[in-house]
């Protein structure tokens, strides 16, 4: 999760004009899921402010009804529709009701504005936290890993229509999902490593499944990827291009469909199969990194790196070296240990897992890496973060361990993820 | 209708022809059910993963893998993610998962060539950096871990690495000396140099002292002629041979002036840069095999090679420029002893391998018990899970407990090779035979029970269970036969007790000293909870090894008054030598399950270890004759031991998934069958 403020300053465009349909409030779900969030295991310390915004209703997401189509938008223009508690809890509470609902067969997911997602309200998180308890920041993430799980099992089709930034938790709302459009100015990253974070939302399970170590390049570096390159190395599954994404909104309405092969036939009938890669793109440089990202430990992969850079140093590998050199070198070291256990695990496993390491960094034990990134990057703005432990070499395996290790708090718990009963195989892998 | 028959205007053949059209006709009719039929067929079987409906796991699974893996937990799973992002490891997606494994379907040479290219592959990503230089248990440790993951994923691929670098690698550093390590250890790292290990011929196997090769030395040139005399004496099964090895190492009688030496190691290239034969060297292939095709094995003749002096890998002995025949140690089976003592590495590497591959087909095997379903009991009910019968429950789950019992034996085997010191040698050689003898014959009766138990799917190579057993063979063979190691064990526990006896001194070491204590007393009326307790456990245990050992030491000495030669002794007295090794290893694994154990604080762990525990020494006393035979139980005893399995079958029964789950095996290295086989047969994944 990561809130890119630099891009806030973006023009957002004029609402969209919305063609079909009338807004409709999706109807209770029976499984008394927002009561769930509201009465039984929030934080006690925490009543007060922001949370009576949860009360409060708004139109962060907003709901569009067609026949058996339900399009959810994210409406939060001005922060890139950065996901704040209210919105998770309520895509929690409608994808919930959508499952149950025999009347839906298709779910549409896309952003208002020019963004599909920045992430996660970081910047809420951690004024969370500075006034309460780091809980409340355990709180957020469990709602938000709890989703990410739902949504990664998720028995009906969920076609996200990635227009502009998709990153962090917007990644995690839509990655996990059966399709994944991409267009011409779809830009992807997974960030947190240059923010003392790494990357969650179940980031380790779906970076890891990428081909060879791109996933560990991503992950590592933040790298963005713009629509071709998702395409390549499957994070997206179709590419269309940004004229004819509204014309794919319709026909899908239109069709009424829940099955997966009819509507896979109508993206493609919009999507350009083989969109060019740019010819400077980083997927061309997959054996580099897979020679380099393969590597046992952070230190190996950059002295790996360096290497190659003395064989032929161009922009790309030294941005490259460089992103690893300004990142938080706990994060770097937590994030490559993630996506290798990530590999060899389900889903469920995987977000468990981050949300012990997420607890962690919001404890700041050990390091208080991810405020401080969060000071130089989001607050104070001076883009020097002083990263403690300074060095990957005094980051050690113990300090290591520590994050991928039950809390030693008595109130925490291992997260607690919603049951999900007679699974059919797709809905268990889509990536 | 025969194309032979008469004229088709016959009536009989009109009639037949006529009452064949309305057989079909009322066939196909009947075959056009009514849709409304539809609705009433009963319900289409579904898969619903175990971790649904079994319970969530009463300990940490996490910490169970540790007492498993160790510290190597963090090196097996790097190589697992290596071999996992490689197209080269024919990832395939089956049921929604994907799974790697080679393709069995390819040809013996395709095979090879994939081994090669895999292995290739694992070198480039710098797997194998530091080889020779990481020094210490950590090195060893690691190495270990290397050798042992490569294997979850194929044997071929263990087995062509270990050749190179335990074997060849081994023998250059083990038996070489500095002027060896300098020359040798770079190339062998970097595969520059591709070696392997020529010590069994056609003719000797076990019995090394035995080959026939035959090198002598020529002052005049300083140079090793090897020879191979007759064809007895061609090397045979040399993994590597066939297709990629530049160099071997080449076991042989060293004949100085006439006076043969023994069995002395040398260095020999068999192959050039280019990949062709070098002069005086022959090679032919092994062909094709019950398993193992992935490693090109091959024979090898030498028509007197000529080498250069330097090439006798001269740790124990050396030959001097004029020929003299130089060695510290006197005794030639003392020479021979030292020489090959550090090659024990290869036995303790089969051994925690096969551990692995029986923890392969257990997890498989399990969790498709935990899906699949078979028989209704009473009528309209669901079918019953395969695990939730006890006959079931009694093929699979004891295995498991004792795989965990194993697993802590062969780490024990591994620590104490890490951490071996020259006085210790001895030990380790009868432990690491007593476990790798014990170890992979479990590891094939485990598979065999497991193919079984799959039913019909064990028999799809995809779904390993069977398959393995092919492929993990050879282990019962390679580094020593199982039933001559066995007998070997008896034999060394035969010296020791008779030194210490000469000496007049207390028995020490290999876990004897119980021996100097009383005899422990069993419980006339065994019940359950006596048969829980540790105390039983490790008495009768002992009472049997040392019951066994003294009747083996008066055979053996009833024989030598007899006047017989030792050699004879040995060859008639094997049955109570084999005995005998069985119940050392029993108690020897007994011992180090309860090192572990006490490691534990009390909790659902420790809990579930003793579950284990008891389960394991229940079973041997269940399933080992000898405890019959030589009346350590009575047969109302043995009455309540059969009962208890049974028992303690139910109460493992919930534990199955936890248990196979904290094997740390992960899902890419199982098979279809362990998950959604369902949909992994689907029509839509034809």
């Amino acid at each position: 999760m990561f809130l890119l403020l630099c891009f806030c300053k973006l023009f957002v465009t004029a609402v969209e004009m919305l063609t079909v349909v009338h807004w409709v409030k999706p109807g209770r779900t029976k499984s008394n899921h927002i009561q769930d969030i509201q009465n039984s295991d929030y934080p006690s310390s925490c009543c007060c402010d922001s949370r009576l915004i949860l009360m409060a209703p708004t139109n962060q997401v907003l709901l569009k009804e067609s026949s058996n189509v339900r399009t959810i938008i994210l409406n939060r223009p001005k922060q890139l529709n950065a996901l704040s508690l209210e919105m998770i809890s309520r895509l929690s509470e409608v994808f919930h009701s959508y499952e149950e609902d025999p009347n839906v067969k298709l779910i549409i997911m896309k952003g208002e504005g020019r963004a599909f997602c920045a992430g996660g309200d970081v910047a809420a998180v951690v004024n969370d936290i500075n006034k309460g308890s780091w809980k409340l920041g355990a709180f957020f993430f469990s709602k938000e890993f709890a989703l990410n799980y739902f949504l990664a099992t998720y028995t009906k089709p969920q076609v996200s229509l990635l227009r502009g930034i998709v990153m962090g938790g917007g990644a995690g709302v839509s990655i996990h999902g059966r399709f994944r459009v991409v267009t011409d100015n779809t830009v992807f990253a997974m960030p947190e490593t240059a923010l003392g974070l790494f990357p969650d939302v179940g980031a380790s399970y779906y970076l890891s499944r990428l081909p060879g170590f791109f996933g560990e390049y991503v992950g590592l570096t933040g790298a963005r990827l713009d629509g071709a390159e998702m395409l390549a190395c499957g994070l997206a599954t179709h590419f269309v291009p940004l004229e004819k994404l509204s014309l794919l909104e319709d026909a899908l309405c239109k069709a009424n469909s829940g099955d997966p092969k009819i509507i896979s036939n109508i993206i493609n009938g919009f999507s350009n199969k083989n969109p060019k890669l740019k010819e400077k793109s980083q997927y061309f440089r997959l054996k580099i990194i897979d020679r380099c990202f393969s590597r046992r430990t952070v230190e190996e992969i950059i002295s790996a790196l360096e290497k190659e850079a003395d064989k032929s140093a161009d922009d790309w590998i030294l941005w490259t070296i460089q992103s690893l050199k300004k990142a938080s070198p706990t994060s770097l070291k937590i994030s490559l240990r993630s996506i290798r256990e990530g590999r060899l695990q389900g889903v469920g496993q995987c977000l468990t897992r981050e949300y012990r390491m997420v607890c962690t960094v919001m404890r700041g034990e050990f390091s208080r890496d991810f405020f401080e990134g969060c000071r130089a990057l989001l607050l104070d703005k001076d883009k020097t973060p002083k990263w403690k432990p300074s060095k990957l070499e005094l980051v050690g395996n113990d300090m290591v361990d520590r994050y991928f290790a039950a809390l030693d708090d008595k109130d925490w718990k291992d997260l607690k993820l919603p049951a999900r009963s007679s699974l059919p195989s797709y809905a268990i892998s889509k990536l | 209708m025969d194309s032979s028959s008469p004229s088709p205007s016959s009536s009989s053949s009109m009639d037949r022809v006529n009452f064949r059209t309305q057989v079909l006709t009322r066939h196909l009719q009947n075959n056009q059910t009514p849709a409304t039929d539809l609705l009433h067929t009963a319900p289409c079987l579904n898969y619903s993963p175990p971790e649904l409906s079994e319970p969530a796991a009463s300990f940490d699974t996490k910490s169970l893998r540790k007492l498993l893996d160790g510290q190597s937990i963090e090196d097996i799973d790097y190589i697992f993610n290596l071999m996992i992002q490689s197209k080269l490891f024919c990832p395939r997606e089956r049921g929604g998962k994907v799974f790697i494994a080679p393709d069995f379907n390819q040809s013996m040479e395709q095979q090879r060539e994939m081994t090669m290219r895999r292995i290739d592959y694992l070198r480039e990503q710098g797997a194998f950096d530091g080889w020779f230089s990481k020094k210490g248990p950590e090195g060893d440790l690691w190495r270990f871990a290397l050798a042992e993951s490569v294997s979850v994923y194929d044997h071929s691929l263990g087995i062509k690495l270990g050749v190179h670098f335990f074997l060849w690698g081994g023998a250059i550093r083990f038996m070489g000396t500095k002027r060896h390590h300098d020359k040798w250890f770079k190339p062998t790292e970097t595969y520059e140099v591709k070696g392997c290990f020529a010590m069994t011929e056609l003719g000797h196997g076990s019995n090394v002292r035995g080959i026939e090769t035959v090198t002598r030395y020529d002052a005049s040139t300083g140079e090793f002629i090897i020879n191979t005399p007759c064809e007895s004496a061609q090397k045979y099964w040399i993994g590597g041979a066939a297709n990629h090895a530049t160099h071997t190492v080449v076991f042989s009688q060293l004949e100085i002036n006439g006076v043969n030496q023994g069995v002395h190691a040398f260095i020999a290239q068999i192959r050039d840069g280019n990949g062709n034969i070098c002069p005086n060297i022959r090679i032919a292939d092994c062909g094709h095999k019950i398993g193992l095709n992935g490693v090109d094995n091959g024979r090898i003749w030498f028509d007197n090679l000529r080498i250069p002096r330097e090439n006798l890998l001269n740790s124990v002995a050396d030959v001097s420029p004029d020929g003299q025949y130089l060695s510290a140690i006197k005794d030639p089976d003392q020479r021979f002893a030292a020489f090959l003592a550090p090659l024990t590495s290869g036995r303790v590497t089969i051994a925690a391998s096969a551990m692995n591959t029986t923890k392969v087909g257990l997890a498989i095997a399990i969790r498709y018990s935990l899906s699949r379903r078979a028989f209704s009991i009473r009528p309209n009910e669901p079918e019953v899970l395969l695990l939730d019968y006890p006959s079931h429950q009694r093929r699979l789950l004891p295995l498991l407990a004792k795989t965990y019992a194993l697993s802590f034996a062969s780490n024990y085997l591994k620590m104490m090779y890490v951490k071996r010191t020259p006085e210790s040698i001895k030990t380790v050689h009868v432990v690491s035979s007593a476990l790798k003898a014990v170890l992979t014959w479990h590891c094939m009766r485990t598979l065999q029970e497991c193919r079984e138990a799959c039913g019909g799917q064990g028999l799809k190579t995809e779904n390993h269970v069977g398959h393995l057993k092919s492929e993990y063979d050879v282990q019962l063979t390679f580094e020593g036969d199982n039933n001559v190691l066995m007998q070997q064990i008896s034999k060394a526990l035969l010296a020791e007790f008779l030194a210490a006896k000469k000496r007049n001194k207390p028995i020490k070491g290999l876990g004897l000293e119980h021996l100097n204590k009383p005899a422990p007393i069993i419980p006339t009326h065994l019940t359950s909870s006596t048969l829980r307790t540790t105390q039983f456990q490790t008495d009768i245990f002992c009472i049997r090894e040392r019951d066994l050992l003294h009747r083996f030491v008066t055979e053996v000495s009833q024989y030598q008054a007899q006047g017989e030669s030792k050699e004879h002794t040995f060859t008639v007295t094997y049955q109570t030598a084999e005995d005998l090794g069985r119940a050392f290893s029993d108690r020897l694994v007994l011992q180090t399950y309860l090192d572990v154990e006490a490691t534990i604080p009390a909790g659902p762990l420790k809990s579930v270890l003793s579950l284990m525990r008891s389960m394991y020494t229940t079973i041997v006393l269940d399933e080992d004759a000898s405890f019959l035979r030589y009346g350590y139980l009575s047969t109302d005893n043995a009455a309540v031991v059969r009962k208890e399995v049974l028992k303690l079958c139910s109460e493992l029964r919930p534990h199955a998934l936890s248990l196979v789950s904290s094997f740390g095996i992960p899902d890419a290295f199982l098979a279809p069958i362990a998950f959604n086989w369902v949909d992994a047969n689907a029509w839509s994944s034809v």
